[in-house]
């Protein structure tokens, strides 16, 4: 039950596919409830570790919703955008600005950021990347990095680096057995849930979520039968970009708006990618879920050292013993 | 091989990234020319004006501003015959090898002092560069106290360093919860893992722990990246401590009042040691309701002195926003420099240490007494305040001869 879009399995090799991934989602759940028992063993007090791990899902949640975008351009395009933290920075002002400005609810604000984004994306692929300067790798890497500069300092010029918040109207804590959890958090795992059902159900069951598996898995092929890859290369951005949009607007009353928050994420959101499987957006959202857990055991094992220390070890260990991701396929 | 690919990117990427801030070789000349020439005495000062530091960068930098036009407006350096101070800006992008380049630039061009730079790591590259050029270079906002146990010559300080504000906050915090009849015993520390958290919550500890406190459980975490506290707040709530304490930066003290505000934990009182957030105006906009009755030990400007009101009224004036600490401070380091000049009658830089070494300064920042240099380049007279923030302001409230009201020894919760 993958969605990678890079699977060139035919159907009838899939119920196999589907219990190895069955049996690797089984390992991976040990692993983690062998890594909860030994938290618990650590901390001594149940709660602490039930309230690590509720948060380390709904701030895994928030991981994952970023790395969707990120993962669908990489699947389909062979393009690692650098600019996707930038991207996601702009979004969040946007959202920002709409809430300053008219008082919307900042969840509505998607109204605005999916579609300003979609046409970002849009713009980028066409103007900068889609030519001939973009051909190569490198100049695919200076190109992306640029923008990501060229943008965050943009905002940092314009906008200023004051931190700016937003407050979600009728914010409410919630106690789920014990741990606290506040309403914007699980509305932000809710919605990227959601949103990778979405992006799930329009890669399987849509005529664009076909062309877009088949160029992902071979272009010239989609080519001949009358694919047009440029433009689903677009499109594929810009629904990339799309993505950055919806989880701004979702995360913007979790964090400061700041033109350089794109740096927090860049880092954690590449090793979800990897993690999960390039191109598969279930397996961004899982691989969120499991480095928001692995960061916060992390800071119950080493005392509160620096979390990024176990997500480091687990990116390290995976790729040394299943360096196609969690739930990506061997290419 | 896919994943070969993104390694490979990634890999390269990052020495781009890293390979943009390289190649600022000092270029050699020393301030000798500095002595020469009738113009204006030139102080520099170097500040983070772009990048994620640019707010407080920019305030210190306008503070300076106005010192130097205060200095000017009141004639200038008497003992050199009136002559006008000019001031010289760099920005150091807040990062520390442009600092060190920038340094270099300014004393090449003749400054007679540096002040700066609101960033531990940037000044502990400038103090090299002073020292070895021989030019006097007071910090205004620098709260490591590494820079200070190599015995340089050149370097000074007009705040209190990290050490000094720590061991404060663990005696106001004793003396406060005495007297509100809660005495603490067991205190939570909560603070980010950089020299600057680390460095605090070690003094604090030392010192709480010589006052008969218990510490613990002592949680550090990593400012850049932490989205989310509840987790670290409900490990204190488990652990039974009566008080918090915070050392961070902004954005990450905040994230943990919200924190506080969903767990409430059962303290007597959350305690800001040197922290980035409970002593401004835009935390308690920010947290509004949730940030009543926090607690700030921190430097501070001397809301009680009228010449600071005065000029934080001109600023306010002028650039349309509150004056900030750093921005007091750095109006005091370029005071001091100018005193420096004053007291040598000369503008040689090296004269001018002297000068600085000798020279008593009335600060706008809260302190025991004028501005003396120690011969370790320490203020003694720097002192911390406790701050509390009250129906929606920041106040002095202890020690009781700084306060401007009571404090209140409670939370809000």
């Amino acid at each position: 039950m993958t969605a990678t879009i890079d699977s060139d399995a035919p159907e009838t090799r899939a119920p196999s596919a589907t219990v190895a991934v069955l049996k690797r989602a089984g390992v991976v759940g040990a692993l983690v409830a062998v890594a909860i028992a030994v938290a618990l063993i650590q901390s001594g007090s149940g709660i602490v570790v039930w309230q690590s791990v509720v948060t380390g899902l709904l701030t895994g949640g928030l991981y994952g919703l970023i790395a969707m975008g990120l993962t669908l351009i990489f699947g389909v395009l062979d393009i690692v955008n650098f600019a996707h933290g930038a991207m996601l920075a702009v979004a969040m002002f946007l959202s920002f600005g709409v809430v300053a400005v008219t008082g919307l609810h900042p969840y509505l604000t998607m109204l605005v950021t999916v579609p300003a984004l979609f046409l970002v994306g849009a713009l980028v692929h066409r103007g900068l990347l889609s030519g001939a300067g973009g051909a190569t790798l490198e100049n695919q890497l200076l190109i992306t990095l640029g923008l990501s500069l060229l943008l965050e300092n943009g905002l940092l010029l314009f906008l200023g680096a004051e931190p700016k918040n937003v407050t979600l109207p009728g914010e409410t804590h919630l106690d789920v057995f014990g741990a606290v959890v506040s309403g914007s958090r699980l509305y932000a795992f809710l919605g990227a849930v959601a949103l990778g059902l979405v992006l799930y159900w329009m890669l399987q069951h849509t005529r664009l979520g076909t062309a877009i598996r088949a160029v992902a898995s071979n272009s010239p092929g989609a080519e001949l039968v009358g694919i047009n890859v440029r433009r689903i290369h677009t499109l594929t951005f810009a629904i990339g970009a799309a993505c950055a949009g919806a989880a701004a607007a979702l995360a913007v009353p979790l964090l400061s708006v700041t033109p350089t928050l794109g740096e927090q994420f860049n880092i954690t959101a590449f090793v979800v990618v990897v993690l999960g499987g390039m191109g598969n957006v279930v397996g961004a959202l899982v691989g969120g879920l499991l480095i928001g857990l692995v960061e916060q055991l992390t800071t119950i094992y080493l005392d509160g050292q620096s979390s990024l220390l176990g997500v480091f070890v687990v990116f390290v260990l995976v790729l040394f013993l299943r360096p196609q991701g969690l739930f990506g396929r061997r290419t | 091989m896919i994943v070969r690919r993104l390694i490979a990117v990634l890999g390269a990427g990052s020495l781009l990234a890293t390979a943009g801030c390289g190649g600022s070789a000092p270029s050699g000349a020393a301030g000798d020319a500095a002595g020469s020439g009738d113009g204006p005495v030139r102080i520099g000062a170097l500040h983070p004006v772009s990048g994620s530091m640019a707010v407080d960068g920019l305030q210190m930098r306008r503070g300076a501003q106005l010192a130097v036009e205060q200095i000017n407006d009141s004639g200038g350096i008497a003992s050199l015959g009136g002559r006008e101070v000019r001031l010289a800006t760099a920005d150091t992008q807040g990062k520390p090898e442009i600092g060190q380049s920038e340094a270099q630039r300014l004393i090449s061009d003749g400054a007679v002092g540096l002040i700066g730079t609101y960033q531990s790591s940037v000044s502990s590259n400038v103090a090299v560069v002073a020292e070895r050029n021989e030019v006097p270079f007071v910090m205004d906002v620098t709260a490591s106290d590494e820079i200070f146990q190599h015995g340089y010559r050149y370097s000074f300080r007009v705040q209190p360093g990290s050490a000094k504000i720590s061991e404060s906050a663990a005696e106001y915090l004793e003396q406060v919860s005495e007297q509100a009849g809660k005495p603490a015993e067991r205190v939570a520390v909560l603070h980010e893992h950089t020299d600057f958290g680390t460095g605090a919550a070690d003094a604090f500890e030392t010192a709480a722990e010589k006052l008969g406190m218990e510490v613990g459980p002592r949680i550090s975490y990593d400012a850049t990246t932490a989205s989310d506290f509840t987790s670290q707040i409900t490990q204190v709530k488990a652990s039974g401590a009566d008080v918090l304490v915070v050392a961070g930066y902004y954005g990450d003290s905040l994230l943990i009042a919200q924190a506080v505000d969903a767990v409430k934990p059962d303290l007597d009182a959350v305690w800001g040691v040197s922290n980035g957030a409970y002593d401004q105006p835009k935390f308690v906009s920010d947290a509004g309701e949730l940030g009543d009755r926090y607690f700030s030990t921190n430097y501070h400007f001397d809301a009680q002195n009228p010449e600071t009101r005065r000029l934080r009224e001109e600023y306010r004036q002028r650039f349309g926003a509150p004056m900030r600490t750093g921005a007091v401070l750095s109006y005091d380091a370029v005071q001091a420099i100018a005193a420096g000049v004053e007291e040598a009658g000369s503008t040689d830089p090296a004269a001018v240490r002297n000068g600085i070494a000798r020279a008593e300064i009335d600060p706008l920042t809260v302190g025991d007494g004028p501005v003396r240099f120690g011969p370790d380049g320490e203020n003694v007279n720097s002192a911390a305040v406790l701050m509390q923030i009250q129906n929606g302001r920041v106040k002095q409230v202890y020690p009781p001869e700084k306060a401007e009201s009571d404090p209140d020894y409670s939370v809000a919760w």
